[in-house]
């Protein structure tokens, strides 16, 4: 008997902790025994705390949203009596979505123990770097991931055995290897997933780097505020260590290779391989200008080779299965898997990795399970903030690097934020503008202030305060911050605007023109108006309401001051006939 | 380099691989703008103004970091790089806030720089204010007197108590220039062989005439009155502006050249088609002489005169029956000079009729109460309704319509309304209308006219519908205004004229200037309160029978003091800042982003620098220059996005940032955000003229391009690109320049009854030859003795040596600061055998001295800069240094030699002994009881292996013992007397070098002469005798800046010039003559050389030169190192930089090794030179060292 906890940082949010503890007393009270092990997350977030029983057979019942109160039930029945337990059992439904899936990089995300490096082993852990170091040379291994056709995943996509081969192509030595941790696109996570998940594929993914290129030193750049995922592969690291995969003389052979941990300060822009590299440097993280690329001079001037968690964790796998049992997966243009991170006005949000190439619709109603509260679909806001909102005409798109980056909008880490018919499309753009104004170094002019005026026109336009050539205004303002900028943060930061304004223009003339918010969000457009026919005189919009705009007798229609209204949207919630409405 | 060849613009070019697009471009004047990149640090990339374009690639590139390719393409102005730049730069407008002119000056329609000359008359420099006034206004006696200037209502100072005198200012400076003997007249550019014809002699004609003039132009003016002058001469009275001022100032005008032709009508003596035949272009400013109509019945009857004629018929002294009692009506200045004339003609009683209130008058508020005071009766509210005729026909009566006021009009004044019924009778004899004046183009039937009958001209190019013909002024669209606004308009015709006779013409256009409206009196609630004070004028009584000028005129000390209120509201950094130079090459208009504009403190806690955020534009550039080539990292970024800001390390005030006030960043900062305080009394922003100068501090020899405006050092910048200090200076060169300016004394002083009193030159000079020969005659030649400092110029050491031998005999000329130097003991000459330059390529420098940021801070930077182009850099020095961050090896070693004698052991345990050195065994030996620590062997084997190793050390403060060993060891390992390696031994001061030139050496002599006897009589130049005990003398001479300390011991005290006062050459510490010119003239009237041949002569003899250029040759005949000075302003023994490439200056050729004893490495080392001490004594008490 076993039982897996799923305690990543989002099953812990959920309470993984504290059912664990539970589960722990009612084992040790009632004499049961069975080990009891912990994992990461396997993308199912909207699940957790998510428990998984093995039976004496290996056969895994898997137990969803389970509190501690559940637990006493759940452990007598199943462990003790060997019942079966149907209340917090998961759904054949929600099953389906892990098969629709295929999972590479997250193989081993809610499936072995983190902590762990047995487990790792067990599931043919650091073969691969055995295998490279023993039986392939550095030019071999560069040829196996250009013909597996993997492309970096943390943005523009570039292909990854350039970049690696570009860094054993210098001269100058010592050599770096990079992995960027830094994620820091809000709604994006897959790769604290990893980290917290399956620490070991991360470190034998850059073993296997650093051999390609030659590198003896890695350091892994981890933003701070993923203090789970720092501990776990620490612990990974030092594991490693233990066993001599990381130190001198590897598999006794001549490959020398340790790494280490730097925890960023979660500046967005670090996550940009220049301002990365400053930042490790100590100095202000800043985008510096390319080229040099940091291939040639990178960390210390030195050749660097950047990739992120998700395409570092792509390699071991490759390696053991082949480039051609990649590069079978996905489109021409876009080889393998990618991980996305479902969030939003999602059913089922949560992370999964699809072949790349499915499209967006597949994603979103066949395993994210549609719009929630079935709510109508509006738009899809891809690659995080400086991605693009692609509208519902664009569903079929297939998720691969140029057919994104066609509509306007980009792959980026993978972050897919749904939006709903509730979701003003100025004002989530006006949201977007304002994250990447603040995260913005300040260094070129036109993303510093470029970027603070765009929001500044977005903010007008959702007050009502919009004119005849904002719209414009804006466009050109968007282009000219694209084509001024040093580096990706710039260069992107516009796309909402842009993408906004080409697929949902109207919107922004509803705001302009007729001073109206077609969502009903942008609170200085609307107005909360009482329809007479439908109140009951109840009061219950009159007492809760904070201002105390609401007039009327009971069992008489109420009438709202306009005057005085906040727009807080407080009567229409309590009101148990639906008579206020929002004009 | 492989070469290779790009396409730029369409102009094939060619460059090597590895250069930039930028570095291609600059090369072949092929313009890219840029706000950050500056090529001696890294490339930074931020401001997005270099962008280009290539063929091929779709984004655009920043060209300061693209590598050009062979083969490319590139196009650095089309549409997109275009409106990239420009949007840059509106967005970086959008939250720039200052003025970029101040107020006054964007008041003015003739943009007069008030802020200039008014600074510069607070300066005391009135000449230069004249300049400065005319290089905008050619009339400024006139205008000065009679404009109503808006500059003054502009004056920010109205938010104290009250603006400046703007406009007396002017006057002030006007009246200065026509006391002289010949006025200023402007220089003329070459002539164009191009001829303009002017039709009206009025201020538009003139200022037309004035500006074609100074293009080169030939000017000829018509007009149809018997003088020049236009309105200034008929239309405004004496009392207001005597015509004697006029006459003068259109006497310049003549004397440019102009043409001035008189009594010529158009359409009568000549016609428009016979000038446009005859001449290139033609300016038609015939003003607008035509008063407007009253729109009264009976206006036409006799005794009813139109304003202006009134006024030109008294100009011209023809008489006007205006009787006893004259009713004027209007409210402007017109109707103000014809009541006052009306007063000063007999009127006993004089109406001013106006139908509004004094409140909306639009006469000057001192017109009308002058007007009051001399009695004329003001009838408010009262519009001419009727003039009714007397018996004769003679108007007797005038019937006027009584108002109120009503809604504001067009102009904002409340609009006068009849009220019915209301009507008075004023009984009158005269009635003058002056309402207004119109236009009267008779003679110029070709020319279009506007509706309102004015004369129809482009408002861009000032064109008339005639081709060649230009128009401005009065009698232009729409109509007469302020005489300043027809200056300030024909000025603009001018600059459109001017490009029409070139060829293409280039219509006029307003420029885009950042400006702040925001400020209230709360912003200069700190600001004492000074009343701009009066002027002397006449009283009432005496002033109103006669036509005599009213205002008297400032006096010098009221001027002054007027002008030190300025608030100096204009950016210092205007003439330099290259934004504001960049916004109008790209045309913005950043009005369409309004948002969020910074406004920050300006802070001032810095002696020298001003920072103020606002104007900041984030280039880095202050931040990377501190930090990448100072090594300091005073300056830092904070915050992120909009939000970022520069600050001080740690944001602590910028003194305690570990700043080295070297002022780097505020020479690199492209706009006005980082300025260097003036040292001037006012500071005020002007174009100053640049001359050549070499810092008079220490011995690197920095070159300085040193600003001045008239007399007045206005700045010191560092020379870009110059080989000696590569563009950088510190903070002596920076903002020591001119430090002597306080607490000089300016007069030579001779001790009478005890006492130094002040004397004139000639008695000074007298006293000193007197003294001189009768010690010389008692005591024998060598009982004088003279001193020299080694800041002086070589010409100056060459003119007191020759004086010394020469006039007074004497072979004792000597100074305080030399020593006796460890380097000739070993090697034969006082001089370092290598070159500043040679340490680019070295691969090992060891430096061996203290703080070197403080004693020679460019070497600091030069020495980074090696170790960064490969070079490894050691240091030994006594404690911590902050030079230590920056090197490969910083070790502390205390006051004792024998650290070097370690190092000094192990070294010459590897080497043999070698033809050109001799005492090797002896010198080995004596080394042995110093047994080397670990880290003088490894010192010692760096330096054994290096190729190319320099050693560089502080002379001044190492012992002669040390000198001696270090010499001994770059002699024996062959590091010497080879291109490429070698020691550079740093002086103590600017000349040092020149001084030991000139064989003159440390003055143990003179000393002991003075203490036991032997020397009677001591003349000192430029020394500081403070430590020596001078009272055995009988007599002492000094020259120097300033009469206290030892000085007031002397017999004689002479006022010395600075060095830039004076023109000359100094020899940096690496054998570099280098020359400067004179920056302003001496403040005492002579400079050192000319004293020194004054003093020559009252000896007896002659010391006679033509100028320092005469001397120097002089010098460099008597002087055996000088007289090859290779090209690049080096002495040498050979053609080349270096010294010692076949022998050593030894008498036998060889480097002698001499035996080493212990002892001390360092010693201190005072400067003896007034400045130097004053100044280093002020950092310390700004907490700057």
């Amino acid at each position: 008997m076993k039982i897996v906890i799923g305690e990543g940082s989002c099953g812990l949010a959920a309470g993984a902790g504290k059912v664990h503890k539970k589960i722990s007393e009612v084992l040790s009270a009632n004499g049961l025994k069975a080990d009891v092990e912990i994992t990461g997350c396997c993308g199912m977030c909207y699940l957790e705390p998510i428990v998984d029983i093995y039976d004496d057979y290996g056969e895994k019942t898997t137990y969803v949203k389970v509190t501690p109160k559940m637990v006493d039930d759940l452990i007598l029945k199943k462990i003790r009596d060997k019942q079966e337990v149907k209340t917090c059992q998961i759904t054949q439904d929600d099953l389906n979505i892990l098969g629709n899936q295929k999972r590479i990089v997250l193989r081993n995300c809610g499936v072995i123990n983190p902590e762990k490096i047995d487990d790792y082993l067990e599931a043919g852990g650091y073969e691969a770097i055995k295998k490279c170091i023993s039986k392939l040379s550095p030019e071999d291994v560069i040829d196996i991931i250009k013909k597996s056709g993997l492309r970096g995943r943390g943005g523009a996509g570039f292909p990854t055995w350039f970049k690696w081969n570009a860094a054993r192509a210098s001269k100058s030595t010592p050599k770096y290897i990079v992995c960027n941790a830094d994620e820091g696109d809000p709604g994006a996570f897959m790769d604290r997933s990893v980290l917290e998940g399956d620490p070991h594929n991360l470190i034998e993914g850059m073993m296997i780097g650093a051999y390609a290129m030659g590198a003896e030193e890695g350091i892994v750049y981890v933003r701070a505020e993923y203090p789970l995922a720092i501990v776990r592969l620490e612990k990974a690291i030092e594991q490693a260590r233990e066993k001599g995969f990381l130190g001198k003389r590897i598999f006794g052979m001549d490959f020398n290779f340790d790494m280490r941990i730097k925890a960023g300060a979660g500046a967005f822009v670090c996550g940009e391989e220049t301002a990365l590299i400053a930042s490790l440097e100590g100095e202000r993280g800043m985008p510096r200008l390319k080229p040099p690329f940091p291939a040639q001079k990178g960390y210390w001037q030195q050749p660097t080779n950047i990739n992120n968690v998700e395409t570092f964790s792509n390699v071991p796998w490759i390696i053991n299965n082949g480039a051609n049992a990649f590069s079978s997966m996905g489109t021409e243009d876009s080889k393998g898997t990618k991980v996305f991170a479902l969030t939003g006005k999602i059913k089922n949000g949560g992370l999964v990795e699809v072949p790349m190439g499915m499209t967006l619709r597949e994603i979103i109603y066949d395993i994210g399970g549609g719009i929630r509260d079935d709510k109508k679909f509006k738009a899809v806001q891809l690659g995080g903030p400086s991605g693009g909102c692609l509208p519902e005409s664009l569903l079929d798109t297939p998720m691969e690097y140029a057919s994104i980056n066609k509509t306007g909008a980009i792959v980026g880490s993978g972050g897919m934020v749904v939006l709903d018919e509730t979701t003003c499309m100025v004002d989530v753009t006006r949201f977007f503008l304002d994250f990447t104004k603040k995260e913005s170094c300040g260094k070129c002019i036109h993303c510093r202030i470029g970027t603070t005026r765009m929001l500044e026109l977005l903010t007008r336009i959702t007050k009502g305060e919009g004119k005849e050539g904002d719209i414009e205004l804006l466009e050109d303002l968007a282009k000219k911050v694209k084509d001024g900028s040093l580096c990706g943060l710039g260069q992107t930061a516009p796309n909402p605007v842009l993408t906004t304004i080409r697929y949902f223009r109207d919107e922004y003339e509803a705001h302009i023109k007729d001073k109206k918010c077609p969502a009903k969000q942008c609170t200085a457009l609307i107005t909360y108006r009482i329809d007479p026919d439908k109140c009951i005189g109840c009061t219950a919009c009159a007492r809760n309401c904070p201002v105390s705009c609401i007039r009327g007798e009971v069992k008489k229609p109420h009438e709202i001051d306009p005057a005085v209204c906040i727009k807080c949207g407080k009567c229409a919630e309590v009101c148990p006939v639906d008579a206020v409405e929002i004009l | 380099m492989s070469e290779i060849r790009l396409n730029i613009d369409g102009i094939e070019v060619k460059g090597h691989q590895g250069e930039t697009i930028l570095e291609i471009s600059k090369r072949y004047d092929v313009e890219i703008p840029t706000l950050c990149f500056d090529e001696r640090m890294d490339i930074y990339g931020s401001c997005g103004m270099c962008v280009v374009e290539v063929e091929g690639i779709p984004k655009l590139l920043r060209s300061c970091a693209t590598e050009a390719r062979d083969g490319m393409v590139v196009k650095t102005r089309t549409k997109r790089v275009v409106e990239s730049r420009k949007i840059a730069l509106e967005l970086l407008l959008s939250d720039h806030v200052g003025d970029c002119r101040p107020p006054c000056v964007l008041a003015c329609p003739g943009q007069t720089d008030c802020q200039g000359y008014v600074g510069l008359i607070a300066n005391g420099e009135f000449d230069e204010a004249l300049k400065l006034v005319k290089e905008q206004l050619p009339l400024p006696g006139c205008i000065g007197r009679v404009c109503p200037h808006p500059c003054e209502d502009a004056c920010r100072r109205e938010l104290v108590e009250e603006p400046i005198a703007i406009a007396w200012q002017k006057r002030f400076i006007a009246d200065m220039d026509m006391k002289k003997e010949e006025m200023f007249i402007p220089d003329l550019s070459a002539p164009t062989g191009k001829k303009a014809a002017i039709v009206g002699g009025g201020p538009a004609g003139l200022t037309a005439a004035y500006f074609l003039a100074v293009k080169g132009h030939e000017v000829t003016i018509y007009d149809m009155m018997p003088k020049m002058g236009g309105m200034l001469r008929y239309g405004i009275p004496q009392y207001r502006l005597p015509k004697d001022v006029l006459d003068k100032e259109i006497a310049v005008i003549e004397k440019m050249g102009v043409k001035l032709i008189n009594n010529k009508k158009a359409g009568i003596d000549f016609t428009l088609e016979g000038l446009r035949n005859d001449f290139d272009s033609v300016f038609v400013g015939i003003g607008a002489w035509k008063s407007s109509s009253m729109r009264c019945e009976g206006e036409e009857m006799d005794g009813v005169f139109g304003g202006i004629d009134f006024l030109r018929k008294t100009a011209l002294k023809e008489t006007s029956k205006i009787g006893k009692r004259v009713a004027v009506i209007g409210g402007g200045n017109t109707a103000m000079d014809a009541a006052r004339t009306a007063v000063r003609l007999g009127a006993e009683k004089v109406y001013l009729v106006y139908r509004r209130t004094e409140a909306e008058m639009p006469a000057e508020e001192v017109e009308i109460v002058e007007a009051r005071e001399e009695g004329v009766e003001f009838v408010f509210l009262a519009s001419p309704k009727k003039v009714i005729a007397g018996e004769n026909g003679r108007a007797e009566k005038l019937e006027v319509q009584n108002m109120e006021l009503g809604e504001p009009d067009a102009s904002g004044r409340r609009r006068p309304l009849p009220i019915e019924g209301d009507v008075d009778i004023i009984e009158i004899d005269s009635i003058i209308s002056a309402i207004g004046q119109g236009c009267n183009p008779e003679g110029l039937p070709e020319l279009s006219l506007t509706r309102k009958g004015t004369i129809a001209a482009d408002e861009a190019t000032f064109m008339t519908n005639i081709e060649g013909v230009f128009a401005a002024g009065d009698a232009t669209n729409k109509g007469a205004d302020i005489a300043i606004q027809a200056i300030g308009d024909a000025k603009r015709a001018v600059e459109v004229m001017d490009s029409y006779m070139n060829g293409s013409i280039i219509p006029f256009k307003e420029k885009y200037y950042v400006e702040r409206d925001d400020l209230t009196e709360e912003d200069f609630a700190d600001r004492e309160k000074i009343s701009r004070g009066t002027m002397s004028h006449l009283s009432p009584e005496d002033r109103k029978t006669n036509f005599e000028e009213i205002m008297k005129g400032f006096t010098p000390e009221e001027a002054v003091r007027d002008a030190s209120r300025c608030l100096e509201c204009g950016c210092h950094d205007f003439f330099e800042c290259k934004l504001f130079t960049y916004a109008n090459d790209y045309d913005v208009d950043p009005s369409k982003f309004q948002g969020q504009v910074h406004h920050r403190e300006q802070t001032d806690e810095h002696p020298f620098i001003l920072k103020n955020a606002d104007k900041c534009i984030l280039c880095g550039q202050c931040v990377r220059i501190c930090d990448e080539l100072m090594g300091i990292t005073a300056l830092g970024l904070v915050n992120r996005g909009f939000e970022t800001i520069v600050k001080p390390t740690l944001e602590q005030p910028l003194v305690s940032s570990g700043c080295i006030s070297c002022g780097q960043c505020v020479s690199a900062c492209p706009t006005g955000s980082l300025q260097e305080k003036l040292l001037i009394k006012k500071s005020v922003p002007v174009q100053a003229e640049v001359t050549q100068g070499i810092c008079s501090y220490c011995s690197l020899g920095c070159q300085i391009d040193v600003e001045t405006k008239g007399n007045m050092l206005y700045r010191a910048l560092p020379v870009k690109n110059n080989p000696v200090d590569g563009g950088l200076l510190c903070v002596k060169g920076k903002f020591g320049y001119d430090f002597h300016n306080t607490d000089r004394t300016l007069t030579p002083l001779v001790k009478k009854d005890g006492k130094l009193a002040a004397c004139d030159w000639k008695e000074a000079l007298a006293s000193i030859a007197e003294k001189a020969k009768g010690i010389k005659s008692r005591y024998g030649d060598d009982a004088l003795a003279v001193l020299v400092s080694d800041h002086m110029t070589n010409e100056e050491i060459h003119m007191i040596k020759s004086f010394a031998t020469g006039s007074l005999g004497t072979e004792k000329v000597a100074s305080l600061s030399a020593k006796p130097s460890g380097l000739t003991d070993v090697l034969g000459a006082n001089a370092s055998p290598s070159t500043m330059e040679e340490m680019s390529s070295a691969d090992l420098i060891i430096f061996i001295g203290n703080d070197i940021y403080d004693t020679h801070a460019s070497m600091a930077v030069k020495m980074r800069k090696a170790r960064k182009n490969g070079s490894k850099l050691v240091l030994v020095t006594e404690k911590p240094t902050r030079l230590d961050e920056s090197a490969d090896m910083a070790v502390q070693v205390g006051n004792d030699l024998s650290f070097l004698r370690e190092m000094a052991n192990a070294l010459v345990k590897r080497i043999g002994s070698s033809p050109r050195t001799e005492g090797l065994e002896a010198f080995k030996a004596s080394l042995e009881d110093a047994s080397p620590r670990d880290l003088a062997l490894d010192i010692a084997e760096l330096y054994f292996k290096a190729k190319r190793p320099v050693i560089v050390f502080d002379e001044a403060r190492t012992t002669r013992q040390a000198a001696r060993l270090i010499a001994a060891m770059a002699a024996s390992s062959g590091h010497l007397g080879k291109a490429r390696q070698g020691i550079l031994a740093l002086k103590p001061a600017n000349n040092s070098q020149g001084l030991a030139d000139q064989g003159i050496g440390d003055a143990a002599d003179i000393l002991d002469g003075i203490a036991s006897g032997s020397v009677k009589g001591l003349l000192s130049f430029g020394e500081s005798l403070e430590d020596i005990n001078v009272e055995p003398l009988e007599f002492l001479m000094q020259s120097g800046f300033a009469a206290v300390d030892a000085s007031a011991k002397a017999d004689v005290f002479l006022p010395a010039s600075a060095s830039f006062e004076t023109s000359g050459s100094f020899t940096n510490t690496e054998r570099r003559v280098q020359f400067f010119e004179q920056a302003v003239s001496p403040k005492a009237g002579l400079e050192n050389w000319q004293i020194v041949s004054e003093m020559a002569s009252a000896m007896g003899t002659s010391l006679d030169f033509d100028g320092t250029l005469d001397i120097f040759e002089s010098l460099r005949l008597s002087t055996p190192n000088y007289v090859s000075i290779n090209e690049r302003g080096f002495w040498s023994d050979g053609r080349g930089d270096c010294l010692y490439l076949d022998s050593f200056a030894t008498e036998s050729g060889k480097a002698l090794l001499l035996p080493s004893k212990g002892g001390k490495l360092f010693e201190d080392y005072k400067s003896k030179y007034v400045l130097e001490k004053a100044f280093e004594e002020y950092l310390e008490k700004e907490k700057l060292k």
